[in-house]
């Protein structure tokens, strides 16, 4: 029930009154803009139509204006770009800004009122008082590089609570009453000069929305998809047409206004495609928002003139459902965030400015489907490279909110929002475009394309990578913290984060996105954790590792590489030594596919063939087992050994050729440990498993299969948490039984909602009431005969999980006995 | 008063889609001394036998919602082509409009069908009858939260649209009324897993409600009773705004003065709606030149007239999946409040859509030599005769001009006449209701 085309709904109903800006329609002087306006319905619609009749419409003197130019000019250097991004149906500016030390909150959102509060540890603190939505990493950043500034309680007198009626009167934002025909950057486009406002403003998408609707002037509709978009086509003979068609609004047709405005906007239409078609290559990926950012961006850096770029991210009404669909909403707009300015040209830093807006905020209690319902006073974001960070405006209080229906009362009027950003950043007179004075809110330090004091955009969360091929390699080692190998030598101290390069060297070329290593940690000297993520972006909330003393823990970690080709590890406490093998790399590239497989055992040599032995290899067939294809080109598969009776560590690699000196698995005597593990299958498709030392049961399950007929497509993103089950994250806050626990992973964490096969994640195991194992499966499908996690009594054991994702875009999480709390991390996924 | 040709045409384009040939040489058989003989014949819907919903949608999910949903475009386009009187299926997309739900917001495809469905059959029926329906109506149940609309935390979201979009419109009901109606509408919910209506007593707020300034143990129902039957000024309301809504679906925006005044009080005293269309039909403002220019093809309504000239079918347009572009996709209004009309659809990015499809239409009419016959033909007669084959009479001098000119223009002949009939499809005369 969201609404991206909200405002046109309510131009139409408001279109019924007279306009009360008194706009003059006279005989003469009309432009294209206004003759499309008065005849479109955007202005005065049917009012006109019915005062003015068709056969009083006096067209003939508009046919020069027809052939008007429609031309790209560059903006000039101190020209700001205002970027508007609408949050469509109402955003819960309460669980986005978080009043996390307040204990009305709690009590308002706690349990027994639904529970929607975010819990004070899971906010992103900004100071003692607020913190944001734990979606908001990004945003976070802004905030910490002095780049966002929050204005709350934002609203208007006399609040109105449906959806129309407020969103027009945000988009109108103009003092005093009167009707919305009008909207502000509309007014705005209405004060340029002629020849350029064409192309001075765009909304990303299929409908212009009325605040960006003037008296005389409208902005233009650009489709996030522009593949193969009308008018874009260079065939001589399709050129001709498009020349044809410009014809059709030579001259007024006499069938009425909308017939001539629809041959006017079909020739828009094949103008805006010459200039705009350059921007659409190469074609942007991404869910919707992400790209329509992606476009705004690139709209920008061509130049174009676009000083005003609008886009809506739709879904925030949320009355039911709220804890994850908020979540993914905000995990949208600030993966939109971070893509834009991560696309953004810097030449274009100093002169944009973000600004948010949604109709109004949601009741402080929730109801009881686990949603809240229309609000009043909202937060409202300002975030740019010139803007002061901090708060403005007065939060609302919490002393009037008693019981279900009460609702906050507002503290700062939205306009003077928008009058700060018209006359600090776009260049207009605010105070008639908005017909009244506002109080200047003080949040740019400097104005458009001056160079901005805080130093530039903050390090970026990239966006998610491009579709990417996987090559594996023979396993070869990195680094071994315990002997210097790869240039360290001493373990990771506590809270020490330690950069280490690998594009580029260790066989991994300089294409390289993301890596697998297989990571090991020795000699802890307590309970710790280590994370590994990119390079030059901030430490994410996840885990690779939880070494405890007297155990060897691998693991698989799949790592984007920084911008530098660079990862970070890092060790929360004590000391540790790490070690690490890649065993392969993605890349750009289309040779190589993946299918996620449903687990499937291959082998359990506890069931006939018995222990390996010391020294001893074994050979596994793998092709046209378990729905791997019959010519492989590398599998993923989860390797158990059980009931070790040395300390020793198992290699696999492929069958038939020299045995690497790498480590897939590592063990000590009596512990039962698994490890996923990537490798190239051998010519006679079967891969090879070796045994150091002492004896060892081992237990093969095979997760995908990569083959060139494969469709799938790895793609790499930041690592991010998605589930948690002691704190409620993706799943109810309780431990898990013998009850399967779903989880949703399409749409979360960057992973988008369609177009996905499996899900790379990263799964703990967290103190388990007895021995036990955990199966990942896909959703809605019979749990297989394999594991991919074992785990004794109050250990905390992660692996790397290649999960199939199933029909509904869920896992199941099977714990095999006793309870269990679960934690997945994601790091990728990969298309269908 | 003789009721020319021109609106003739006029009626069926905006109660049939198109001009059949056949139908206006049927409504020419008829009286044509006023208004009421054609319309009654066009109103004359009985004549269909209300279309069966077949089985594929009658249950849960045969193959998958996709499949589904791309049969429902079929079927309804399918409707809108061949039935005898295709004001039925009209009048149906004016409901789904109207009382909006959206497939992929239903979750479940076909409980959307069955509550389009439903459209179909109270097409021209009673009002009232048809909105205490979709009180109760799955598909309505879950796409405005009835389905989870408790004693002790009521939700809003069908007590506010039902008097916001559905019945009087904003500005006639004050926000306590909104909370009592929430109220009111309190253990209308929906059993679990199958999704049927049912009243469930102990979820239901039976205490006193003050709604219209009336204070008892309202029901669900009686809000809708009282808005539509019993309240003298209310249901007033309320059949104005369906009127003026009717009147801008079928004839222009902004009813001219006095048609609402001539019109509403009937209604509201009925609220029939065969009554209200024909008394929209016969009045002489609907054949105004305002009127016949007043509004533009919606996208369904071009897909409809594509299929027809063109003689394809929605699978062979692709409708399921290209009509997004459009900004009008079948089955999923953008919001509650369902689509507007003429300037909503008129920006680049849906003009582009409609171009798509026109494009589309052109290599398949082109396929097997489709169309070589223009080669030997003048310009000017190559021109007409596309026009002609696409249902435009008169081509206006402006577009014709074009078209000729265009054609002169191209050297090749194949894209001579290719361009010729993808420049027809997009000239604005074929947008035009």
């Amino acid at each position: 029930m969201l609404d991206p085309d909200i405002s046109t709904a309510e131009a139409r109903r408001l279109l019924s009154r007279p306009d009360a800006l008194g706009d003059v329609l006279g005989p003469r002087g009309w432009t294209r803009r206004k003759f499309l306006q008065a005849v479109g319905g955007g202005v005065l619609g049917g009012a006109a139509l019915n005062s003015l009749g068709p056969g009083q419409f006096g067209l003939g003197h508009l046919g020069f204006d027809l052939h008007e130019a429609f031309a790209a000019t560059p903006i000039g250097g101190h020209d700001g770009i205002v970027v508007n991004i609408v949050l469509y149906g109402g955003n819960d500016g309460l669980n986005t800004v978080v009043p996390y030390t307040n204990g009305k909150y709690y009590d308002s959102r706690g349990p027994g009122h639904g529970n929607l509060a975010i819990p004070a540890d899971q906010v992103l603190p900004l100071d003692g008082t607020f913190g944001l939505h734990p979606s908001l990493g990004y945003t976070k950043r802004l905030w910490d590089a002095g780049q966002l500034a929050i204005v709350h309680g934002v609203g208007y007198p006399n609040p109105d609570l449906s959806h129309f009626t407020s969103m027009a009167i945000w988009m109108n934002a103009r003092f005093g009453s009167g009707p919305a025909s009008t909207g502000w950057v509309g007014r705005w486009l209405d004060g340029q000069p002629a020849a350029t406002a064409d192309l001075m403003a765009a909304t990303i998408g299929s409908s212009v929305p009325l605040h960006l609707i003037g008296a005389v002037r409208r902005a233009v509709a650009v489709p996030e998809n522009g593949d193969g978009m009308f008018g874009t086509g260079t065939d001589p003979a399709e050129v001709r047409m498009f020349t044809g068609l410009r014809s059709f609004s030579a001259s007024p047709a006499g069938r009425g206004p909308w017939h001539d405005m629809f041959a006017s906007v079909l020739k828009t239409q094949l103008d805006l495609a010459t200039d705009v078609s350059p921007v659409y290559s190469p074609a942007p990926t991404g869910d919707g928002f992400v790209k329509k950012m992606t476009v705004a961006a690139r709209l920008i850096n061509a130049n174009l003139g676009f000083r005003v770029l609008d886009l809506g991210l739709d879904g925030f009404d949320t009355h039911d459902g709220q804890p994850l669909n908020h979540a993914d909403l905000l995990t949208q707009l600030d993966t939109g965030l971070a893509t834009f300015f991560s696309t953004l040209d810097a030449a274009f830093y100093s002169r944009v400015t973000v600004v948010t807006m949604s109709e109004f905020g949601r009741t402080p209690f929730s109801n009881d489907s686990s949603g809240t319902d229309h609000g009043t006073a909202n937060v409202q974001f300002v975030m740019g490279p010139n803007i002061k960070g901090g708060h403005y405006g007065q939060p609302s209080s919490f002393n009037t909110i008693v019981d279900q229906w009460d609702r906050f009362d507002m503290t700062t009027d939205f306009r003077h929002v928008l009058g700060t950003v018209i006359d600090g950043w776009m260049g207009g007179d605010a105070s008639t475009i908005l017909n009244g004075q506002y109080e200047n809110l003080g949040f740019f330090l400097t104005g458009p394309g001056d160079p901005p004091p805080s130093g530039g955009i903050p390090p970026l969360i990239t966006p998610p990578s491009s579709p990417t091929e996987f090559v594996s390699m023979n396993p070869r080692r990195l680094f071994d913290t315990r002997d210097g190998t790869g240039g360290r030598l001493g373990p990771l101290g506590p809270g020490e984060s330690w950069p280490f390069t690998i594009r580029g060297q260790h066989g991994v070329p300089t294409g390289a996105i993301a890596v697998a290593l297989n990571l090991t940690a020795v000699d802890a000297s307590g309970p710790t954790y280590v994370t590994a993520w990119p390079g030059g972006q901030p430490r994410p909330t996840t885990s690779n590792l939880n070494p405890v003393p007297g155990m060897a823990v691998p693991n698989l970690a799949i790592i984007r590489l920084g911008n530098a080709g660079d990862v970070n590890f890092f060790n929360n406490s004590g000391t540790v030594n790490l070690l690490a093998d890649v065993v392969g790399y993605f890349q750009d590239g289309t040779s190589v596919g993946m299918a996620p497989l449903a687990p499937a055992r291959l082998i359990d040599t506890r069931e006939g063939r018995g222990a390996l032995g010391p020294g001893e290899m074994l050979d596994l067939q793998v092709a046209g087992r378990g729905g791997v294809s019959t010519s492989p080109e590398a599998v993923a598969l989860n390797v158990t050994v059980t009931g070790p009776t040395a300390g020793s560590f198992l290699t696999v690699w492929p069958s038939g050729e020299p045995r690497p000196f790498a480590s897939s698995v590592n063990m000590v005597p009596g512990q039962t440990v698994p490890n996923m593990v990537l490798t190239r299958v051998g010519a006679n498709g079967m891969v090879s498993i070796y045994n150091n030392s002492g004896s060892t049961d081992v237990v093969v399950d095979v997760l995908g299969c990569f083959d060139a007929d494969a469709a799938g497509r790895y793609v790499a993103l930041s690592p991010r948490r998605v589930l948690d089950t002691r704190d409620g994250l993706g799943a109810p806050l309780a431990q898990v039984g013998q009850t399967p626990l779903e989880v949703t992973l399409l749409g979360r964490g960057g992973v988008p909602t369609s177009g996905v096969s499996g899900v790379m994640l990263n799964v703990t195991a967290v103190t388990p009431t007895r021995d036990t194992y955990v199966t990942v499966y896909p959703g809605g499908g019979d749990r297989p005969t394999a594991s991919n996690l074992n785990v004794s009594v109050g250990q905390v054991i992660p692996n790397m999980v290649l999960a199939r994702i199933g029909p509904e875009g869920t896992v199941l999480m099977y714990n095999n006995g006793g309870v269990v709390d679960l934690v997945a991390d994601v790091v990728g996924y990969f298309t269908d | 008063m003789a009721v020319s040709d021109d609106d003739l045409a006029h009626l069926l384009r905006r109660t049939e889609f198109v001009v059949r040939p056949s139908r206006l040489a049927e409504l020419k058989l008829l009286d044509l001394t006023t208004y009421d003989a054609v319309v009654d014949n066009v109103l004359n819907t009985g004549l269909n036998g209300t279309p069966a919903l077949p089985a594929y949608f009658q249950s849960e999910d045969p193959v998958s919602n996709w499949d589904q949903y791309v049969a429902a475009c079929s079927f309804w386009v399918n409707n809108m082509l061949n039935t005898a009187r295709p004001f039925q299926e009209k009048m149906t997309l004016f409901w789904h409009g109207h009382f909006v739900s959206a497939w992929w917001d239903v979750g479940k495809g076909f409980h959307l069908m069955q509550q389009i469905q439903t459209y179909r059959e109270n097409a021209l029926g009673n009002f009232h009858t048809l909105t205490q329906k979709m009180a109760i109506d799955r598909a309505m149940l879950v796409y405005l939260s009835n389905a989870e609309n408790v004693k002790g935390s009521p939700n809003q979201n069908f007590a506010r649209e039902l008097m916001e979009l559905f019945t009087l419109g904003v500005g006639n009901y004050a926000e306590s009324d909104v909370e009592a109606s929430a109220r009111a509408w309190t253990g209308y919910n929906a059993d679990w897993p199958a999704y049927v209506y049912q009243f469930y007593p102990g979820r239901h707020d039976a205490g006193l409600k003050t709604f219209f300034g009336t204070t008892k143990a309202w029901t669900g129902p009686q809000i809708i009773d009282e808005i539509l039957l019993d309240n003298a000024s209310k249901k007033l309301i309320a059949a104005r705004y369906i009127t003026k809504k009717l009147w801008e679906f079928l004839a222009h925006p902004s009813p001219p003065p006095g048609v609402l005044d001539a019109l509403a009080p009937a209604f509201a005293a009925d609220m029939n709606l065969h009554n209200l269309v024909r008394s929209i039909l016969v009045r002489p403002e609907f054949y105004s030149t305002t009127a016949k220019q007043g509004l533009v093809r919606t996208p369904i309504e071009y897909i409809v007239a594509l299929c027809y000239y063109a003689g394809l079918t929605p699978e062979n347009l692709g409708v399921s999946w290209r009509a997004e572009s459009t900004g009008q996709q079948m089955y999923q209004p953008p919001n509650v409040s369902g689509w507007r009309p003429n300037a909503y659809w008129l920006n680049t990015s849906a003009v582009a859509g409609r171009a798509d499809f026109a494009r589309s239409a052109t290599w398949q009419l082109r396929d097997n030599g489709g169309f070589d016959n223009l080669y030997v033909m003048t310009a000017a007669n190559a021109v007409d005769y596309v026009a002609n084959f696409f249902g435009i009479y008169p081509l206006s001098t402006t577009t014709r001009t074009a078209l000729i000119n265009a054609r002169s223009a191209e050297p090749n002949k194949w894209w001579a006449a290719t361009n010729l009939l993808t420049m027809t499809m997009l000239a604005p005369e074929f947008h035009m209701a």
